[in-house]
């Protein structure tokens, strides 16, 4: 058995005093201690080397030899020429915290990490992380609640971090993410980091550099369009033309940037623009029901139409002028009022040209595409995600529903409106089938094609119990997405209104700054990892900072995530090499 | 019980004892103090003038001081009782240089200085066996004194006493002692006393460490300014033979040579004392100094000038043989406490014959140091050193069951037989 060298887990801090496996009371030096710590226990009960993790929750000064310290407080208030000898030794702290779990090496001399379950050995030695000397250590020990590829920051211990990067393993973003924080918390900072992790696992998996198992494509609402050219210095469009040609075309195709009014857009970032159109006929009932309330008589009108005029149900509707017979007075006007913003609007047509299947093209390669919603009303920017999330939802299921590219066919064809599949049939084909382009080619699993992940902005306006209880898309998706790869990032800046089913569902939580106490309680209440003991933590966090949790982890995580300023400068020189291997996604058409 | 304390005739049996005290005791007291008031108002109190808060030494300089502490029942096995001594010597720096008023010596430094780490802990054990006691003490005695030679100890005592009249053993033989040379010449034959109970046994040897200790720093490299004890320097006279009944008492004089010698002030603070009118003393000293003044106040015997004061005339342990007490008070919100001085060391560093001005210098310039090292704000008025010492010596209740249960441990770890230890009745407690 290797035996560690504690000199590499940072400086030795205290001892452990009193509690329990889960919390624990430390007595430490005097220094200066933050809510949010991490220090590192080492303990060695019968033979048994562990390193536990403890956080910081609670700080209280302690001083040796005076059980009275308001006495001493007021002395040296009242009598002016006092002192205190030789006190600075007696000044401790004591401190109060949770244990995280423990590391320990398994037979393989392999770390691995647990849940709290035990105790450190008595007095047991506490170390406090120092950044340079630390990190390495931390970083083993960790390595399996930190690795993956969707890298979000670095581990922060205290006001510190160590150079521990922590990601998301890609396999898990079909069990859906949440980023809930409060305005200012950090969340579009984190989206233009996230987004930058994706197209680095994308092109380190063209380049051959990366192990990981999938391509990630991202279907990105940017409310306020700061990703594509970032809210400081650099955005998403510094990552596009530093790279060449080849590793661009390669990483991120012909576009990237979606946009209402392309002619809007600044001229080099309309390069990699499109104007977002979606035509009527690729827009499909459920849709509207996942994201506004309709009456059972609006259901069973809209079901009608939409049964006899497939495509053109929502022209029909709107270019009547009386209810059908059969059908309560007042219910066409009432569903013509609801569908009027799809007729203003700029992004849905009657007729032209659609960008929906480029979006599933680029989804299926392995891109990310950044949608400026900024010009969009709330109704339009809820439609958009719910059309684009079903349409690629409908085409997974039609493909995990089949057995060769036949069968594809007829299932993509009952679930999908058939002007748009008629558009994509032959891309999607080459997409899913392997062994030939006939028929009876068999298709690709699933889960092995690239990681579909599609943001909710917003999300209580559509993820809410109201909407969830009904036909939404997203029930379905939240439940069986990881079937079909397809994942949710879910952004809102509030816990406590998302609808039951999304938050069961949702299996990694990037918790940032929260707005009030009711929010942190649903969000300790909604963690995939008991984090209950953190109210504080989340009182005190700053812009950037983040607590992961994760249910296919021990460890809940606090991570810094770093300005996308920072990680772009530190990166640069990487987007200028050439893409040159040939592992990503290849399709033929 | 309850139910009789509760009871008006308790109530009124503890009115009819103060009243007798009141009458008997308090009165007579208030007659003698009122013939020293003016004196003591006018001729022995006076201010602290205490050094500024920023103050300065050219010179810093150390502080020693000692306490111990002891339980008498560590162990009671038939007959057989073990005792437990603790004693701590810490010395501080004034370090008025360095801004840190009085820090502590580093703990490394004072344990190869003195030869032990701090605290020091002893046990003693002994029987019910006759005579026992006797030699078990002076085995400790020798044992932690160090005492090669019992005339080492003995002589500081008659050079003392005698003002150098009796300087040698020669000259003891010469003397009216000369009958006692041989209960002289061993530490056994020095415990004269003849009731020798377990509490006596306990509190003489617990001095006996303590004295122990502080030879201990001056016998060393380290040269404190002052050297602090706890307690007076109160010394118990064979009223026959007339030398210290007990060892202690020819301990503490060989000390008080030794710290002269060695150029290191002696004093010995009782904050538990039992000086009369002690209260009226710092009212007095408020009324004509102000609430707020730190103050001193001595207490003299018959051979100062002017004579012993009146309340102490019929207390013959006030002042203690070869020692000058004082009260002090540098914390109006405590009683005032006591110290008692090597009397050779005052009239030779202190005192000026026919000069009370020159005295009252030398005694202000004494206890502005005194009053500088008791500003500690967690025992504010009281020496931090002592309190440093008595901090780290004193043993709790909770440490005495746990040496108690280690106790119980090693007879077990040894194959003793356990039950000797155990309580004689564990079914009621008396």
């Amino acid at each position: 058995m290797m035996t560690l060298d504690k000199d590499n887990l940072g400086e030795l801090y205290g001892r452990v005093g009193v509690g329990d496996q889960s919390m624990l009371g430390l007595m430490g030096r005097n220094q200066d201690i933050s809510v949010g710590e991490i220090f590192m226990i080492y303990s060695e009960r019968e033979g048994h080397e562990r390193v536990f993790f403890f956080r910081v929750l609670g700080l209280q000064n302690y001083l040796r030899q005076v059980d009275d310290i308001g006495r001493i407080a007021s002395t040296l208030m009242v009598e002016g020429d006092s002192y205190l000898s030789g006190i600075d030794r007696n000044k401790l702290l004591s401190i109060d915290g949770k244990m995280l779990g423990y590391a320990e090496r398994d037979a393989g001399g392999d770390w691995v990490f647990r849940s709290p379950r035990r105790l450190p050995d008595h007095l047991a030695e506490v170390y406090r992380p120092v950044p340079g000397t630390s990190d390495d250590a931390v970083r083993d020990m960790l390595a399996s609640q930190t690795g993956g590829e969707v890298f979000l920051g670095d581990l922060q211990v205290g006001e510190e971090t160590l150079d521990v990067p922590v990601h998301i393993p890609a396999e898990f973003l079909p069990m859906h993410v949440g980023i809930f924080g409060a305005t200012g918390s950090g969340k579009s900072n984190l989206m233009m980091v996230l987004i930058k992790s994706i197209i680095d696992n994308n092109m380190d998996r063209l380049s051959g550099e990366s192990a990981g198992r999938f391509n990630v494509s991202a279907f990105c609402i940017d409310p306020h369009d700061e990703f594509a050219q970032g809210v400081d210095t650099y955005g998403i469009q510094d990552i596009v033309e530093t790279m060449d040609a080849k590793t661009r075309q390669e990483v991120l195709g012909d576009f990237y940037y979606l946009t209402t009014h392309l002619q809007a857009a600044p001229r080099e970032v309309r390069r990699y623009g499109k104007e977002l159109r979606i035509l009527w006929e690729e827009i499909k009932p459920q849709d509207l029901y996942s994201i506004m309330d309709f009456t059972g008589q609006m259901y069973a009108f809209i079901d009608m139409v939409y049964s006899r005029a497939r495509g053109d149900w929502i022209a029909e509707i709107l270019d009547m002028d009386d209810d059908p017979d059969g059908t309560p007075k007042g219910t066409l006007r009432a569903v013509q009022r609801r569908l009027r913003f799809v007729d203003r609007s700029p992004i849905f047509i009657r007729s032209g040209n659609s960008v929906l299947g480029d979006i599933f093209e680029s989804m299926e390669t392995g891109r990310i595409l950044v949608v400026n919603t900024s010009l969009m009303s709330d109704m339009e920017q809820f439609l958009l995600t719910t059309v684009v999330t079903r349409t690629l939802s409908d085409l997974r299921k039609a493909l995990k529903s089949s057995g060769n590219l036949g069968d594809f066919d007829t299932q993509a064809g009952m679930r999908l409106p058939s002007s748009f599949f008629k558009k994509v049939r032959e891309r999607a084909r080459a997409f899913y089938g392997f062994g030939g382009a006939s028929d009876s080619a068999s298709v690709k699993d699933p889960r092995s094609l690239p990681v579909l992940l599609v943001t909710v902005e917003e999300a209580p306006s559509i993820l809410n119990p109201e909407l969830m209880r009904g036909q939404s898309v997203f029930k379905d998706i939240s439940r069986q997405g990881r079937k079909f790869n397809i994942g949710l990032l879910v952004i809102s800046q509030q816990v406590s209104v998302l609808d039951n089913v999304i938050l069961s569902q949702m299996n990694t939580e990037i918790n940032l700054r929260l707005g009030n106490e009711r929010e942190i309680k649903a969000c300790i209440e909604n963690a995939s990892v008991n984090i209950s003991g953190f109210q504080n933590e989340f009182r005190v966090m700053s812009r950037g900072e983040a607590l992961v949790t994760a249910s296919y982890r021990e460890l809940p995580l606090p991570v810094r995530v770093p300005l996308f300023d920072n990680v772009f400068e530190k990166d640069k020189a990487r987007y200028k090499k050439k893409v040159s291997g040939t592992a990503a996604e290849k399709h033929t058409l | 019980m309850l139910e009789r304390i509760l009871t008006k005739q308790f109530r009124d049996s503890l009115k009819a004892t103060f009243k007798d005290i009141q009458q008997q005791q308090d009165i007579r007291d208030e007659k003698e103090f009122a013939k020293d008031e003016q004196r003591i108002k006018e001729q022995l109190l006076d201010t602290v003038d205490p050094f500024p808060q920023d103050v300065v030494f050219d010179e810093d300089f150390l502080v020693g001081a000692v306490d111990g502490s002891g339980n008498d029942g560590l162990a009671l096995l038939d007959d057989v009782r073990v005792h437990l001594f603790s004693t701590a010597c810490v010395i501080l720096s004034t370090n008025t240089q360095s801004s840190e008023p009085f820090t502590p010596l580093d703990d490394t430094r004072i344990e190869e200085c003195l030869g032990s780490s701090q605290p020091h802990l002893e046990t003693f054990w002994y029987t019910g066996v006759k005579d026992d006691a006797r030699r078990k003490m002076a085995e400790y005695i020798d044992y932690i004194s160090s005492v090669s030679d019992p005339l080492e100890i003995v002589m500081p005592f008659f050079r003392d006493f005698t003002r150098g009249e009796i300087d040698s053993w020669n000259d003891l033989k010469d003397s009216k002692y000369a009958k006692y040379l041989s209960r002289l010449e061993s530490i056994q034959n020095l415990i004269s006393r003849v009731n020798l109970t377990n509490s006596t046994i306990h509190d003489q040897l617990r001095t006996i460490s303590e004295y122990a200790a502080a030879r201990k720093i001056l016998d060393s490299s380290i040269r404190p300014k002052y050297l602090l004890l706890d307690g007076a320097m109160s010394v118990f006279i064979h009223h026959i033979r007339n030398y210290p009944s007990m060892p202690s008492g020819f301990l503490l004089r060989e000390m008080c040579t030794r710290a002269r010698k060695e150029g290191v002030i002696l004093c010995a603070v009782s904050k538990t004392h039992t000086i009369p009118f002690a209260h009226r003393i710092a009212q007095m000293a408020a009324d004509v100094f102000g609430e707020t003044s730190k103050w001193f106040c001595q207490l003299p015997g018959s051979e100062d000038p002017g004579g012993g004061l009146h309340i102490t005339q019929s207390r013959t342990y006030i002042p203690p043989m070869l020692a000058v007490p004082y009260l002090f008070s540098f914390s109006r919100d405590n009683r005032p406490s006591r110290i008692d001085f090597d009397r050779i060391w005052w009239l030779e560093n202190i005192f000026v014959e026919n000069d009370p001005i020159a005295t009252r210098e030398n005694e202000k310039a004494l206890f502005r140091e005194l009053e500088y090292m008791s500003r500690d704000a967690r025992w504010y008025g009281y020496p931090v050193p002592l309190a440093v010492a008595h901090e780290q010596c004193k043993i709790s209740y909770q440490d005495i069951r746990l040496a108690r249960e280690i106790c119980w441990d090693v007879r077990q770890e040894m194959g003793m037989d356990e039950r000797r230890m155990e309580p004689q009745r564990t079914d009621f407690n008396l």
